[in-house]
């Protein structure tokens, strides 16, 4: 029954989905923030200088992620970097 | 045992200091002694919408400096019996109000009183942290829009952290009151609904309240809207209040009806 009118109107993506989705990606974003240690923005930066003595990885190859797990705290990392053919 | 619960939001306009006069009023209609808090510094608008503005003589920074005592300013409602509030000040100077201050009032008033309730001023600074210092519950207020659930969500996170009851590793009760909701634009996919922001705030709705035209024709009265009996916003907020006493009452004014001739005519005043 929800959202049948939009159903039938076949638009594009109704604007309260695109405002929940939004609202999920910023919400996550600042709880991660509020909840992040204050020597993490310099781990941070670290690692992506140490990343790039040894890769061609731009700054937007590296991506780290912080996660408050239920007993640990984790970061996740995720580099990728051109292709180099032998 | 006096509870202090601060009603917040984050962001302006969403519809605190309506709750917190309405919901305040239905309190004191239930037989509890009840008082309401201004802490919006500068601006002052519960009294307005509480309907006693020119009553006014002193005020909370009033007390805290000692300039006037507790019973002096203290305005007592004309329509309800036990209900109280407490205005805010009109000076400009925000840091006038401190925490040592609050704490000694909010203790007075905790032998008098069984609710206090705070109004909080907007934003996430230091006025909106002072409103919920000493809170043991909180009512956070939420437009469905997107701007205010993340700023709502940003309260959350303050008072999980920035109250004392947090610093003591206690936590504060909250529960969530959505506002000027518009079953019709949430039908037609153009309003979240308000499963969409409890799934999102990921804290138990108390409460919802219709876009109501009766809230502005009560605000510009003076009277609360919980006192318009006939209204829907009314009637939702008097729903409020016995859910927050524990009582559980289904929520109204979630779904669209599409209105029939019939109930164009006769159906309830919007
Ligand atoms: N349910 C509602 N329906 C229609 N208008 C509302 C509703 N709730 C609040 N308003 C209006 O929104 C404006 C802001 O409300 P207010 O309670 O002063 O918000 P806040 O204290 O959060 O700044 C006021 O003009 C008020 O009349
Ligand atoms: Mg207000």
């Amino acid at each position: 029954m929800k959202r049948l009118r939009s159903f039938f109107q076949k638009e594009a993506c109704p604007s309260a989905d695109v405002a929940c989705e939004r609202l999920k990606i910023m919400i996550n974003q600042d709880r991660m923030q509020r909840n992040q240690p204050e020597f993490l923005p310099r781990l941070q930066s670290e690692l992506i200088e140490v990343i790039r003595r040894y890769t061609q990885s731009d700054q937007g190859d590296i991506q780290i992620s912080y996660h408050n797990l239920p007993q640990r705290t984790q970061i996740e990392l995720n580099v990728s970097w051109p292709a180099t053919r032998s | 045992m006096a509870k202090v619960v601060v009603i917040t939001s984050g962001k302006g306009g969403v519809g605190k200091t309506t709750s917190c006069a309405s919901i305040g009023t239905a309190l004191a209609m239930q037989g509890h002694r009840t008082v309401l808090i201004d802490f919006d510094v500068g601006l002052r608008n519960l009294d307005l919408v509480m309907g006693c503005e020119r009553r006014v003589v002193y005020d909370l920074i009033n007390i805290t400096t000692g300039e006037a005592k507790l019973s002096q300013a203290l305005i007592r409602d004309k329509r309800v019996d036990n209900l109280y509030m407490l205005p805010a000040s009109q000076t400009r100077d925000k840091d006038a109000l401190t925490f040592e201050g609050i704490e000694l009032v909010i203790n007075e008033l905790k032998q008098e009183f069984d609710f206090i309730l705070c109004d909080s001023p907007a934003g996430i600074e230091r006025g909106a942290v002072m409103a919920m210092y000493f809170a043991d519950e909180a009512i956070v207020v939420t437009n469905p829009e997107v701007s205010s659930v993340r700023d709502s969500d940003r309260i959350i996170g303050l008072l999980d952290s920035k109250t004392r009851r947090a610093e003591q590793g206690e936590s504060v009760r909250t529960c969530l009151l959505v506002t000027r909701y518009d079953p019709e634009r949430v039908e037609h996919a153009d309003m979240m609904s308000v499963q969409d922001i409890e799934e999102i705030l990921a804290i138990p709705l108390s409460g919802v309240i219709p876009e109501s035209q009766a809230v502005l024709r009560a605000s510009n009265q003076g009277i609360p809207v919980v006192h318009d009996s006939e209204s829907d916003a009314g009637q939702a907020y008097m729903d409020m209040a016995a859910r927050f006493l524990g009582e559980d009452r289904p929520m109204r004014f979630i779904d669209f009806e599409r209105k029939g001739l019939f109930s164009r005519m006769f159906g309830g005043r919007r």
